[in-house]
This record gives C-alpha cells, sequence and structure tokens, in this order.
C-alpha cells in the first residue's frame, strides 16, 4: 500500500510536470496580441504573392516566433496603423518611427524609435555629408530594416548557467509576488535578452557583411577592406565563426562603450572609438586585454592578403606561399614519380651510345 | 593476386598525389592569382564608376534568381532558428515547407501563380499552398464528377491520410487533390500520364513548331474550366465542393471555416472590392480581360531591377 | 652480449639498429603533439568548411581546443629545448670530449666536426637527388647508395627543425601578446599569425604526405614501417635507401661475404650475364 502510495505521488509529480510543460507549451500562444484577429488570414504560410518588381511579398506571421519576438506586446495595429478594417488595402510600409501604445515607464511617454534615427542620421551611416548636402550613393545606406528583423528574445538562464532560455527556477521567484505568468514571461526574456548580446556574434558579423562584404558597395565608397571577410581571418572571427558567444564582434568596436550602436562614427572622426588615439581603450577594456599597452592596438585588425592595402604583410604572406608550394609541389612530384617508377621497377630507357 | 593489389593500391597512390597536388596549389598559389583578380575587379568597378555617375547593375539569371535565395540561422542560444531571408521582410518565419514535386502546373506558372486580381492575389497564393491547382480550375461534370478529394505529399506526390489534425493550420506538407471517374474507376485527376505529357512537352518544347506547341498547350490544358470555382462555392455551409470532414477537418475547423468571419469578409469582398468579380459573364468579365492583356503587354518587357544591395 | 646489437637477425631476417630509445621516445612525442595540434589548429584555419566544426568540436569547441593547443605547443616547445641541450650533450660527450683528449681543441676543428654530422646535410645530397631524378625518369636502374641519413630523412629533419622555430616563436608571441607588444608594435601579432598559421600548413601537409609516405605508405614499407618503435631496419630496406651505409655496417660485422646486391640489381646482374 505504501508503496502504490509513493508511486502515486511519483506519478502526481510527473503529471504536474507534464501540466506546467504543456501549459508553457501553450503560454506563447496564449500572449497573443491579435485583438484585430488579424492572423485568421495572416497564420496561414502562403499568403503571400510575387509583385510587380519581381519581389516576394510574403504576409505570414509566426505567431510563436512573434511572441516570443522584444515586440510580442505590441499589437498587429500599432505598427501597421493605416489597417483600420478587415479585409483591408494593401497596407503601407510601417515606419519604424511612429509613436506605439506603449508607455515608456522612466519617462511615461509614448515609446518610439526616434532616437535611433537621430543617432543614425549623425553617424557614419548617415544618408547626408556632415554639411547636409546628400552623399553620392545614399542610397547604399542602410535603414532600419537592412540591419533589424524582428528582433527575437534570447534569454539568459543564471540557474543552469550552461544553457541559454528561460530558467525554471527563477520564474518560482518571481511566481512569489507577480501573479500573471504572462507578465513574468515576457518581463523575464525583456530583462534577460538586454543582459547579453542580443544577437550571436557571428549573426552581427552577417548583418555588416551583407553591404560591407560586397564588393561593389566597398569599392563604391572607397572603403579599404572588405570588412567581415578580414575580421574572419582574425582569432576573433574565427572563434564568431564557432560560435563563441563572448568574442568581440563589429559593434564591440566599433561603438563606443555604453553608447547606442547607431552612433557608429567614422575612423577618421576623433569621437570615434576607432580613430587612432582611442583604439587602445578598445583592446584594453577590463574585460578584455586589461594588461595590453597602448601599442597593442597598433594591430591591424583588417589586413587583408592585398598588396595594395596590406603591402608588407602581402609580401609576408607571399613567402610563405612560395615556400609552401615551392617545396611541396616538387615533393608531390616525386612522390608521383616513384609510385609510377615501382610499378616498373625494371624499366629502362636505353641510350643509343 | 598480392601484387595485383599491390599495383591497383600503387596506382591509387599516384592519383592521390595529383589530388594532393590540386590542394597545395589551391591553398598557395591560387590565392596569389585570386588576390590579383580581385584588386583588378575593383579597379574595374571604379573605373566604371567614373565613367558613369551610376554604376551599371548587372542584371544577370545568377543574380536574380539563383542568389538571391538565402537562408539566415539565428543562434538564439537554446534553439537555432533556421529560415529563408527574404530582404526587407521584418517578420519571421521560422517554416519551411518545401517544393510541390508532383504538379505539374507549378512547372510553369510557379507556386504564387495568382498575380491578376490586386486584392486577391495573395489569398489565392494562400490558398494554393495546401489546394492542388485543380482543385478550383477544373469543374468536372457529369459522369467524371465523383466529390471525391484527398490529401497528397507534396514532396513524395503519394496519397497520404488527413494532416489536418497534427498540423496547424496551412502549414500542412500535402496538398488536396480530387479524383476523376474514368471508365468507372476512380483515378486522381493529375495522372501519370497527363504529368508526363506535360514534362515532355517542357522539355521538347524548343524543336517544336508553333502549331505543334500550341496543340499541345491545348492538350494540356483542356481540363481546364473556363471559370474557376470561386470563394463562395467552399466557403458556404449549405452545399460546399469540398467534403471538408471526409478531408479530415475537426468540426471547429469546419465551423471557422464556413463561419460568418470568414463567409462575412468574403462577402465584404464581392460587395465593397469587386462588386462584380464573383459574378461571372457580365461587364466586369470583359474588363478583367482588357486588364489581362494590358497586363500581358506590360509584362512583356524585360524584368528590370533598379536597384541591388 | 650487447643489449641493442648493430644487427639483430629475427626470423631469418637481418635487422639494423639505427634509433635508440632516447630518439624514439622524442619522436613519439612530436608526433603525438603534431597531430593533436594540426588538429585543434586546422579547423580554425579553415573555419568555413564543412568539418571544421566537427572536427572542433571533438577537441571541445572554441572553449577547450585552444587550450588543448596551447597546452601540446607547450609539450613540443619542452621537447624542443630538451633536443637541442640532448643534442650538444651527446655531440660533447662523444664526440668532442674524446678528441680533447687526443689533440689541443680548435673552433676549426669543431666546426668540421659539427659540420661532419651525419644529419648535416651534404654533396653528397645533391648528388643523390640528381641521381634519384635519374632513376625516377628511367635513366637508370640503379638507385642512390644512400648514407646512414638520406636526403629524405634530413629533409624530414630540418623542415619540422626549422618549423619548430618559425611556429614555436610566432606561437608564443599570439600566446602571450600582452607582454610581447610592450616592446614590439602590434603589428607583430598580424606576422605571428601569418607566420604561424602558414608555416604549420606548410608543416602538416609535408609530414602527413612527404614523411607518411616514406615512411609507411610507399610499397617498399605498406602498410607500416615500424623502425620507430623498435628502432630497427629491416634488411631489404637497408639496401634499397641505405646501400652505402649497409655495406660499411656488413663489412664492420664480418660479413662481407654476404653483402646483396644493391636495390633491383638482380635482374640487371643476371640479365647484363645472359648478354655476355
Amino acid at each position: 500500500m505504501k508503496r502504490a502510495g509513493q508511486v502515486f505521488r511519483k506519478n502526481l509529480n510527473f503529471i504536474i510536470v507534464l501540466i506546467c510543460v504543456l501549459l508553457f507549451a501553450f503560454a506563447s500562444s496564449v500572449f497573443a496580441a491579435d485583438i484585430g484577429n488579424c492572423l485568421l488570414c495572416h497564420k496561414y504560410p502562403g499568403i503571400s504573392r510575387v509583385d510587380e518588381n519581381g519581389d516576394l511579398k510574403l504576409f505570414y506571421v509566426n505567431e510563436d516566433i512573434f511572441n516570443n519576438s522584444v515586440h510580442a506586446k505590441v499589437n498587429c495595429e500599432g505598427c501597421h496603423t493605416d489597417i483600420k478594417k478587415v479585409p483591408h488595402d494593401p497596407a503601407k510600409k510601417v515606419d519604424c518611427l511612429i509613436e506605439c501604445h506603449i508607455m515608456e515607464p522612466s519617462t511615461e511617454k509614448k515609446f518610439s524609435h526616434k532616437d535611433a534615427d537621430f543617432f543614425l542620421a549623425n553617424s557614419v551611416h548617415s544618408k547626408k555629408e556632415k554639411d547636409g548636402n546628400p552623399k553620392k550613393f545614399a542610397e547604399d545606406m542602410p535603414t532600419c530594416k537592412d540591419c533589424h528583423d524582428n528582433p527575437l528574445y534570447r534569454p539568459l538562464s543564471f540557474f543552469k548557467k550552461v544553457r541559454y532560455g528561460v530558467s525554471e527556477a527563477s520564474l518560482g521567484r518571481c511566481r512569489v509576488c507577480h501573479k500573471k505568468d504572462e507578465f513574468i514571461y515576457r518581463f523575464y526574456n525583456h530583462v534577460t535578452t538586454r543582459l547579453h548580446k542580443s544577437r550571436n556574434p557571428l549573426n552581427i558579423a552577417e548583418v555588416c557583411a551583407r553591404c560591407h562584404n560586397d564588393p561593389e558597395i566597398v569599392a563604391r565608397h572607397n572603403l579599404s577592406t572588405k570588412a567581415v571577410y578580414s575580421y574572419g581571418e582574425t582569432f576573433h572571427g574565427k572563434a564568431a565563426r564557432f560560435l563563441d558567444e563572448r568574442i568581440p564582434d563589429c559593434l564591440d568596436c566599433h561603438v563606443r562603450q555604453g553608447e547606442s550602436v547607431h552612433q557608429m562614427m567614422s575612423h577618421e572622426d576623433p569621437l570615434s572609438s576607432t580613430y587612432k588615439d582611442n583604439r587602445s581603450n578598445i583592446c584594453t577594456n577590463m574585460d578584455c586585454h586589461p594588461s595590453a599597452s597602448p601599442k597593442f592596438a597598433t594591430y591591424s585588425v583588417h589586413a587583408e592578403f592585398n598588396k595594395t592595402q596590406s603591402p608588407v604583410q602581402y609580401y609576408f604572406t607571399f613567402f610563405f606561399i612560395v615556400l609552401t608550394g615551392g617545396t611541396l609541389l616538387p615533393l608531390m612530384g616525386i612522390i608521383f614519380l616513384d609510385c609510377i617508377r615501382r610499378l616498373f621497377p625494371h624499366a629502362v630507357i636505353k641510350r643509343r651510345k | 593476386m598480392k601484387s595485383m593489389l599491390m599495383k591497383v593500391y600503387i596506382l591509387g597512390f599516384a592519383a592521390l598525389s595529383i589530388f594532393f597536388m590540386i590542394i597545395i596549389w589551391k591553398v598557395t598559389f591560387a590565392h596569389v592569382i585570386e588576390e590579383s583578380h580581385d584588386r583588378q575587379e575593383v579597379l574595374e568597378a571604379l573605373q566604371a564608376d567614373k565613367e558613369k555617375d551610376e554604376a551599371p547593375v548587372k542584371t544577370t539569371f545568377q543574380k536574380i534568381i539563383l542568389d538571391s535565395e538565402q537562408t539566415v540561422k539565428h543562434y538564439l542560444g537554446y534553439k537555432v532558428l533556421e529560415e529563408k531571408r527574404i530582404e526587407g521582410h521584418f517578420h519571421h518565419i521560422g517554416i519551411d515547407i518545401g517544393p510541390d514535386k508532383r504538379s505539374y502546373c507549378v512547372n510553369c506558372h510557379g507556386d504564387m501563380p495568382h498575380d491578376q486580381i490586386k486584392d486577391l492575389r495573395a489569398f489565392l497564393n494562400m490558398h494554393a499552398f495546401f489546394v492542388s491547382c485543380q482543385t478550383c480550375h477544373v469543374k468536372l461534370e457529369g459522369k467524371e464528377k465523383t466529390g471525391e478529394f484527398r490529401w497528397y505529399d507534396r514532396r513524395t506526390g503519394v496519397i497520404i491520410p488527413s494532416p489536418v489534425a497534427f498540423e496547424e493550420p496551412g502549414t500542412y506538407k500535402s496538398k488536396i487533390i480530387p479524383f476523376e471517374r474514368v471508365n468507372g474507376q476512380l483515378i486522381r485527376i493529375d495522372s501519370d500520364e497527363r504529368i508526363s505529357f506535360a514534362s515532355e512537352f517542357r522539355q521538347s518544347k524548343d524543336t517544336l513548331s508553333e502549331a505543334q506547341s500550341s496543340k499541345a498547350k491545348k492538350i494540356i490544358h483542356k481540363i481546364v474550366s473556363k471559370q474557376p470555382h470561386l470563394c463562395e462555392d467552399c466557403h458556404n455551409s449549405k452545399d460546399p465542393v469540398l467534403p471538408l470532414d471526409k478531408l479530415g477537418y475537426p468540426k471547429e475547423r469546419i465551423d471557422s471555416i464556413l463561419s460568418t468571419e470568414v463567409v462575412g469578409l468574403i462577402k465584404n469582398y464581392t460587395q465593397f472590392y469587386m462588386p462584380r468579380m464573383l459574378h461571372p459573364g457580365d461587364k466586369s468579365g470583359q474588363e478583367r480581360e482588357q486588364n489581362r492583356k494590358k497586363n500581358l503587354k506590360k509584362n512583356k518587357k524585360p524584368l528590370t531591377i533598379t536597384k541591388i544591395n | 652480449m650487447e643489449k641493442t646489437p648493430a644487427i639483430k637477425i629475427k626470423n631469418g631476417t637481418r635487422y639494423f639498429y639505427r634509433f635508440t630509445v632516447n630518439q624514439r621516445i622524442q619522436h613519439v612525442i612530436l608526433a603525438w603533439s603534431v597531430v593533436t595540434l594540426v588538429l585543434t589548429g586546422m579547423p580554425l584555419k579553415f573555419p568555413d568548411t564543412s568539418w571544421a566544426p566537427y572536427l572542433y568540436s571533438l577537441f571541445g569547441g572554441i572553449h577547450a581546443a585552444p587550450v588543448i593547443h596551447k597546452v601540446f605547443g607547450a609539450i613540443l616547445l619542452a621537447l624542443f629545448v630538451y633536443h637541442i641541450v640532448y643534442l650538444v650533450y651527446v655531440i660533447y660527450k662523444y664526440q668532442v670530449l674524446p678528441l680533447k683528449q687526443k689533440e689541443r681543441l680548435t673552433t676549426g676543428k669543431v666546426l668540421k666536426l659539427i659540420a661532419n654530422q651525419p644529419l648535416v646535410p651534404n654533396l653528397k645530397d645533391a648528388k643523390d637527388i640528381r641521381d634519384l631524378m635519374k632513376y625516377l625518369l628511367y635513366m637508370t636502374r640503379k638507385r642512390p647508395d644512400g648514407a646512414k641519413y638520406t636526403w629524405k630523412e634530413k629533409f624530414d629533419y630540418w623542415a619540422p627543425f626549422w618549423g619548430m622555430v618559425i611556429i614555436g616563436l610566432s606561437g608564443l608571441v599570439m600566446w602571450n601578446k600582452e607582454l610581447a607588444t610592450m616592446i614590439f608594435p602590434g603589428e607583430l601579432i598580424n606576422f605571428s599569425l601569418i607566420a604561424h598559421s602558414d608555416e604549420a600548413l606548410l608543416a602538416a601537409l609535408f609530414l602527413f604526405i612527404w614523411h607518411w609516405y616514406n615512411a609507411h605508405f610507399s610499397e617498399a614499407v605498406f602498410p607500416m614501417g615500424t623502425a620507430f618503435i623498435t628502432g630497427y631496419l629491416p634488411e631489404a630496406l637497408m639496401v634499397e635507401e641505405h646501400y652505402e651505409d649497409y655495406v660499411e655496417i656488413m663489412t664492420k660485422a664480418g660479413l662481407a661475404d654476404e653483402i646483396l646486391p644493391p636495390h633491383g640489381m638482380h635482374a640487371v646482374a643476371s640479365e647484363e650475364g645472359g648478354q655476355a
């Protein structure tokens, strides 16, 4: 009887865990901000067309993924403001700078991305020159969606140090005071996503690569390097390639500590983090190489195997290439000849005297 | 025997040493050549910039069609989300249904064939993800009409049990296909015979004369009815074309499909957006035909893409 | 009886003593650490290849593999230092000291002694390479008569020797980059990275193709040469690769009448005899 009770209790535990798991599996769909019932149609992945320019337009919204994004709390109408009725006319492009219905709690003002735009307009990526005239090839300059898609939550778990994700243990602590699971879940994600890089270093490098590895853009704007390519040749870049989360990516060096990534400056600007006199501050950061001397920062991160860009390194590499090829190719030839010689061990070309 | 094997081994190693030479060439001297080649290209691009203020954008098939298919992996820590990347797309997709390898229609018309009726095209394409072309575009009459529809797997083409109960709406990896009656027997409308006819036509298209070609097209499109089934034909509770319960739809899904919400949406469309669009035969039909011709003319212009980056 | 006789007979085959236990242990440590270093280093050199992530995760990925790489790098460097000390000690004790006892030591005599070390490249090597090419291109039936160490073995010795200096120094710079840039400019790290990775590629390809072919995969030794474990080389290989040395050892051992003809010369001898 006692044993049966134990078994039952064990099963009960299991059932409770199961219910919790199921609740969490469904939790995401509980939070849906779909007041206008837009998903009645937009939950179908096939809702799409090819427009007049031959571009694919996809109107599908994956509800589960959306609810795990930083915009989960914003309704469709919050951004797609022109849509008032169903069925609707072709929707206008979303203006990322509108004030949405969410209140920013510290100022109690309506939330907006206007600051990001202001920073961007004053950064190296601005469409205008410092004197206010439009830049040459201004259309190459990035706008919001060139770098951002809907940012996804990347929660941290401090209780289980080994993996990322929502920590059940800390949710338990939240529940002591906060009653709504939806709030707890979102708040946990909101905070912990911002406690580390919101995107993996490799993902960041891939975003920059869309322009900075494009040979046409690099040539058009007289950039000295295919930046992500040369970053990929450094240990930092290679570690990022192997999904290291703590390795510096583009933003770690090109943005001043504590400032918005939208405030990126040209390396010729004395205010920039990458200005030659400021560079050593990047490397000697407490989290990176605190014991390094200022000379350390004269390491050329973006040196390429390119005769015009870094001639000394080009010829240095060239020496090793010639050494490697010049040594190994003849030796491979000897192996080849040796193999063939062993096929006909006694053959010899007779020379007439 | 042993010495024979040894000879094979030696020959193999000789081949291997050639392979090593290629590898060594690739990791050494090939880089030097590549580097000078790259520099040359940059110089040429700069030259082109100087000559012409805006560099001519290359519009090759490779660049527009093939290279534009990118996937992106989001490393979220607790999972990796891999999906297709569509330039300028904000929302995440997260699923990939895969191409329909069975349908012989999409070979020419594409996966997203509907593009004429501006207000409806996205809806129609949405349905085309899980409803085969023949379901709406072939109206079986008389003896041929069976009222029989089944699901087939997009990749293998074989008939499978209904996926509706197990997957999210519209994300099935399968499509509905009608069955017709031939000589008293039930067969699927996309018979192997029709598929091979269409594929043979596609393969030999370049060698056919104009008369042959149009004859083939006529035969392929013979079963297509003049007017397709319309939204209301299915989205009505009295006499829907598709037997939803037989196709495995649970009751609440049927209720939703036939609900006032969906049916009302369609009514709204017919009343406010295209009052005459769903009533074939009247004036709007002719208008539409004219529009179609206009569009065709427009589309004859080569595809130009103004900006790529 | 001597523990390691110059000629040992096992199953009717003569085996010739070539490597001492000390040398063999050095070689095993060298081989083991080089293989580990290559396996933990190459994924970083070619991170975009399909095999790189799998190979790297086998060594614990980006967090553990660099540590393993440094540990084995340190082992290899220690071995290198030991080898230099061993070399100097052996030469001093067995060659310089006896010379000193016999006659007065001069710098010229010591230099001459060093130049005559069996592993130092000399004119005979150039001649052997020329003769080998003649043999490989079917211009003669006769392989060059190798001395105790052939040009191939000297290559096998000096290539990693030079490699270890280059790779070791550049590796140390990158390991202690903060310290190194106290004195040198940061660009030294750029050059170290280039030298380290390019020289390592050369060394890896050299060892895993050239050295392995000669020591293990060539028809003469296939499937595996065992001299690096036992220290003894079978007679057939002695004849093929080190004929000069072979004749010398056999003569010394008083077996001059049992010396085999040079490699591939049985057929030649009979053929020429027939013609005559």
